[in-house]
């Protein structure tokens, strides 16, 4: 499926569940997305850490519903499938899809001008570059004797900084290997919405209407 | 009005990465901190006491940038490399961004962005801490709560975001502008 069709989809879906209260409902959806991922090849690791992390903010809500709400323990189950059914839908786009087929297809498809779309994907190249300046920012403070957390300005201070820097440099070098701003492209990958695309998109949508409607437990 | 260019695009995606590296680090002291208030049923509090570090990122670039779109673009952004390194919230993580940076970007739209000093940044605090706890009461049920309990998340919330988003926001733009990095 199309990664822009799809995270549109995925995205509609949890904000209808957020409005709507159907447990069952939900734990369809955590099982279906469940499979999905399963017949895409993830790794143990990342479905043991789909399943455990998310388990404290679940069981957190869960409790807390459970003593204070109003709503009783329906509600509180239902809070509880709502974190997993985000989860889980979200894990059936991030797990199959990649940022530079979420790009192409934004900038193709949905009309997203092109510098956005190559500005974010350039700046996303340099993740493993940005793990490791924040680690130097650190040590170098720790040199220093001076130790920065999360509250310590000076941390986003350098951040910031080596932004900018980088933005600068980055953005000389697209430009000098022929990027300009507000110009048509051709596209040496070409992502299309397809038929099925669009069939997929309105069936499974459509499916998830007539269960909500349905289904009020 | 300024539009964005390539560059201001590079800089803020590059900001949202820092902010979800950083971010990253606070992982574990929230899992930690919803642990230790799960028996007692205020985990919730958890999430009300380290939102104000969340939503950072919004009235900062604001202010920074000053270009409409910034604090909302800025969010979204980091709430979509936040859903691909597997946060805790999934899809959930992009509306929340979509939300947040919209709250923010509200403190100076009503200032027809053209104030750019504590006043724009605290009304972009308020309006990021009202904005969110509204999503919360939908999305995490928090409307089932007594009022007591809700006034009590509310406030935990403001100040969490007060000092975050606002204090320690207004000082890294202190040192910026002192560092003539950005003008006054």
């Amino acid at each position: 499926m199309n990664p822009g069709l799809k995270l549109l989809l995925v995205m509609a879906i949890a904000l209808e569940i957020s409005f709507t209260q159907s447990l069952i409902v939900n734990v369809i959806l955590i099982c279906v997305s469940f499979i999905y991922i399963l017949f895409n090849r993830v790794t143990f690791k990342a479905l043991i850490g789909l399943i455990f992390w998310p388990l404290f903010p679940a069981l957190g809500l869960f409790v807390s519903q459970w003593l204070y709400g109003s709503a009783g323990i329906h509600f509180a189950w239902i809070l509880f499938t709502r974190i997993y059914a985000y989860v889980f839908l979200g894990a059936t786009f991030t797990l199959t899809s990649s940022i530079t087929d979420l790009a192409l297809t934004l900038e193709q498809d949905f009309r997203l001008p092109s510098k956005f779309a190559y500005g974010v994907l350039a700046a996303f190249n340099l993740m493993p570059k940005i793990n490791e300046e924040v680690q130097i920012i650190k040590t170098s403070a720790l040199m220093r004797g001076e130790a920065l957390h999360f509250w310590s300005p000076k941390l986003y201070f350098k951040a910031i900084l080596s932004s900018i820097q980088w933005s600068q440099n980055l953005a000389e070098a697209m430009t000098s290997h022929g990027f300009v701003e507000d110009q048509g492209r051709t596209h040496y990958r070409v992502i299309k919405i397809t038929a099925m695309d669009w069939v997929w998109f309105i069936g499974l949508f459509g499916i998830v209407q007539v269960l909500l409607f349905f289904i009020r437990y | 009005m300024r539009k964005f260019s390539l560059k201001d695009v590079i800089t803020l995606t590059l900001i949202a990465l820092f902010f979800g590296v950083i971010y990253w680090i606070l992982g574990p002291i929230y899992t930690t901190l919803t642990a230790a208030l799960t028996p007692f049923g205020l985990a919730p509090a958890a999430n009300d006491i380290l939102e104000g570090v969340w939503v950072m990122a919004g009235p900062l670039a604001g202010l920074l940038f000053r270009v409409p779109g910034s604090a909302t673009l800025v969010e979204t952004l980091a709430s979509i490399v936040e859903m691909f390194i597997g946060g805790q919230f999934g899809a959930a993580a992009v509306i929340a961004g979509l939300v947040q940076g919209a709250g923010a970007e509200l403190g100076y739209l009503v200032t027809g962005y053209k104030v750019w000093n504590w006043l724009s940044l605290s009304l972009s605090v308020i309006f990021v801490t009202v904005v969110t706890f509204i999503r919360e009461m939908i999305f995490y049920g928090y409307s089932k709560y007594s009022l007591g309990l809700l006034v009590m998340l509310f406030i935990i919330r403001l100040v969490s975001t007060f000092i975050f988003s606002g204090v320690i926001n207004m000082m890294i733009v202190k040192m910026l502008q002192r560092s003539h990095v950005v003008s006054n």
